[in-house]
């Protein structure tokens, strides 16, 4: 299954009536302008924001999930977080485990995927922007959760770990897993199975990126001249 | 450096615990007469009269005091600097020590201590929970340092007035000023076996405190992430304002308001142990007796200088090369 759905979703002031229907098994992107509501919606759809309307994981209505539960069936990734402690990032990727008892499966190989191995013991507050973002990544695979929601992973990272982060993506994917991540670079959406559109707080589209990223709408929501080539989006 | 963290991880307990039981036969061997171990021996068994009635009348039970509240102090410093995700936090700053002053001396003043002694413990929590109150208000977690620490300088002046200016219409002239020092700059000085019983629910406090320390963990790094990771966020917070705040209140209902244990004892133990809270906590407790216990005997060995000038004596310069680092 693995799907996420939401009805009637609002969040008063940030978030205007979504209903849509995301997975199982895909790979979708929101995009829109700074301000358009796609943390909101991320946190919405995670449980991590009080909102009106409903939210079901698997069928299963969020009210329903204890949120032990909840932690094995989505990680959710923050766009930054502040860390005023000194935790190790081998210590913060482990946090990932703690709705598994502490048991540590899967630390290691998280912290490999996101090139974190040689940083493992360093505290966290001495890294990098980007270097943060994967530590938060790490942790958000060592869950293990087959729905993945990631706000904004690529932004703070360099071409490299961008593109490895995508084609982890794609292999969590395959294993039958959803990813749901905000992003701004709309050539790197075009990767992905589907894309959601937010303005203003509203759902304006949904579907295939070659479908969605017109250039009318991006003209309409973003307010760019673009033109658009097969499996890519120019602008002008 | 990584085999000196395993080695402080390992043995920071054992020998915290060790350092407090030595501190602990020194407190009840120093003082006006010194009694050797073999008189404290012979007179925590009273086969010394002498030895015994200084011990069980006089050390054992401001002892008992220092232990307690330094455990108290020390713990509630640790679980705000968690919830607030600020280092900085600690419950003499952010004037929660000072709402329990000002509870406990409302109590003595108004003559309800008169009736019935738990008052002052009661109304220390009062207190307190009124100042925990009030920072929640003005800072919320997460909250920038300079709103944190504004918050507690106001606080601290408000609710010392409070304790002033009841302590200066309610007591003898005589005595009045003695009575302010002590609220405002504690003490242990003529702690008997009521200040002891009356600290006694400390303990139960740092049992309770004792299996939050893994969930605290993930909730010093945000409150939205450590939910999305299975921690009840809600509960959580919830039960660490009411243990930080109960703590507190204890500590100065017997002790008055003793400041920077709370701040010195929990960054002392990251710097040795690292920041994770399920070896902070149980470490917490002990570092904290035993840092109180030693700032009560330095005070005694200088000429009785009162604990709250001890601990302000220790603690204000490390907090002044506290803000220098951060800045």
């Amino acid at each position: 299954m693995n799907a996420l759905t939401a009805h009637h979703l609002m969040v008063p002031g940030r978030l205007r009536d979504v209903s849509l229907r995301l997975g199982p098994g895909r790979l979708i992107g929101l995009v829109g302008p700074n301000g358009s509501g796609k943390s909101t919606l991320l946190q919405a759809l995670a449980g991590l924001l009080p909102a009106e309307g409903e939210v079901a994981w698997n069928g299963q209505p969020l009210g329903g999930i204890p949120i032990f539960d909840r932690a094995r069936q989505l990680a959710w990734v923050p766009q930054e977080v502040q860390f005023e402690f000194g935790f190790s990032v081998r210590s913060v990727v482990a946090q990932g485990r703690y709705a598994h008892g502490d048991d540590g499966a899967g630390v290691d190989e998280a912290l490999a995927r996101m090139d974190l191995t040689t940083l493992a013991e360093r505290p966290v507050n001495r890294l990098s922007g980007g270097e943060r973002h994967r530590v938060l990544l790490a942790r958000a695979l060592a869950t293990d959760a087959p729905i993945q929601v990631w706000d904004e992973p690529l932004a703070a990272l360099d071409v490299r770990h961008a593109l490895q982060t995508l084609a982890l993506a794609h292999e969590r994917r395959a294993t039958g897993g959803t990813v749901v991540m905000s992003l701004h670079d709309l050539r790197l959406a075009h990767r992905l199975d589907e894309v959601v559109v937010l303005h203003e707080g509203a759902l304006v589209a949904h579907g295939a990126p070659a479908d969605v990223l017109t250039p009318s709408l991006l003209r309409e929501v973003f307010g760019v001249q673009a033109c658009q080539e097969p499996g890519l989006t120019l602008f002008l | 450096m990584s085999a000196a963290r395993s080695f402080a991880e390992r043995w920071a307990l054992p020998l915290a615990i060790g350092a407090l039981a030595v501190l602990m036969l020194l407190a009840l061997g120093v003082g006006d007469l010194w009694l050797s171990p073999a008189r404290v021996w012979a007179g925590l068994w009273h086969h010394d009269e002498v030895a015994s009635v200084i011990i069980w009348n006089i050390r054992m039970p401001r002892m008992i005091v220092a232990c307690l509240i330094g455990g108290a102090l020390s713990s509630s410093g640790l679980v705000m600097q968690a919830y607030f995700r600020n280092s900085l936090a600690s419950p003499g700053l952010l004037g929660v020590s000072s709402g329990g002053a000002a509870g406990a001396v409302v109590a003595i003043g108004f003559g309800w201590a008169a009736h019935s002694i738990l008052m002052v413990p009661v109304m220390a929590i009062a207190g307190a929970f009124v100042a925990t109150g009030a920072v929640l208000v003005l800072a919320r977690s997460g909250a920038s340092t300079e709103r944190l620490l504004l918050a507690g300088v106001a606080l601290n002046a408000l609710l010392g007035a409070v304790t002033s200016y009841v302590l200066s219409n309610f007591t003898l002239s005589y005595e009045r000023n003695a009575q302010i020092i002590f609220w405002l700059m504690g003490g242990l000085e003529d702690r008997t076996w009521e200040h002891a019983l009356m600290a006694a629910p400390i303990v139960l406090g740092a049992v309770w405190l004792l299996p939050l320390g893994r969930p605290m963990d993930l909730l010093s790094l945000g409150a939205p992430e450590a939910q999305s990771l299975g921690v009840n966020v809600c509960g959580l917070r919830r039960q660490m304002l009411v243990l930080s705040t109960v703590l507190t209140a204890l500590a100065t209902a017997v002790a008055g308001t003793v400041g920077f244990v709370g701040l010195v004892v929990p960054h002392l133990l990251r710097l040795v142990v690292g920041p994770e809270h399920r070896r902070l906590v149980p470490l917490s407790l002990v570092g904290g007796a035993t840092f109180v216990l030693a700032c009560d005997l330095a005070g005694r060995a200088a000429g009785n200088l009162r604990l709250g000038i001890v601990t302000a004596l220790v603690g204000g310069p490390f907090f002044l090369w506290l803000l220098r680092k951060r800045a």
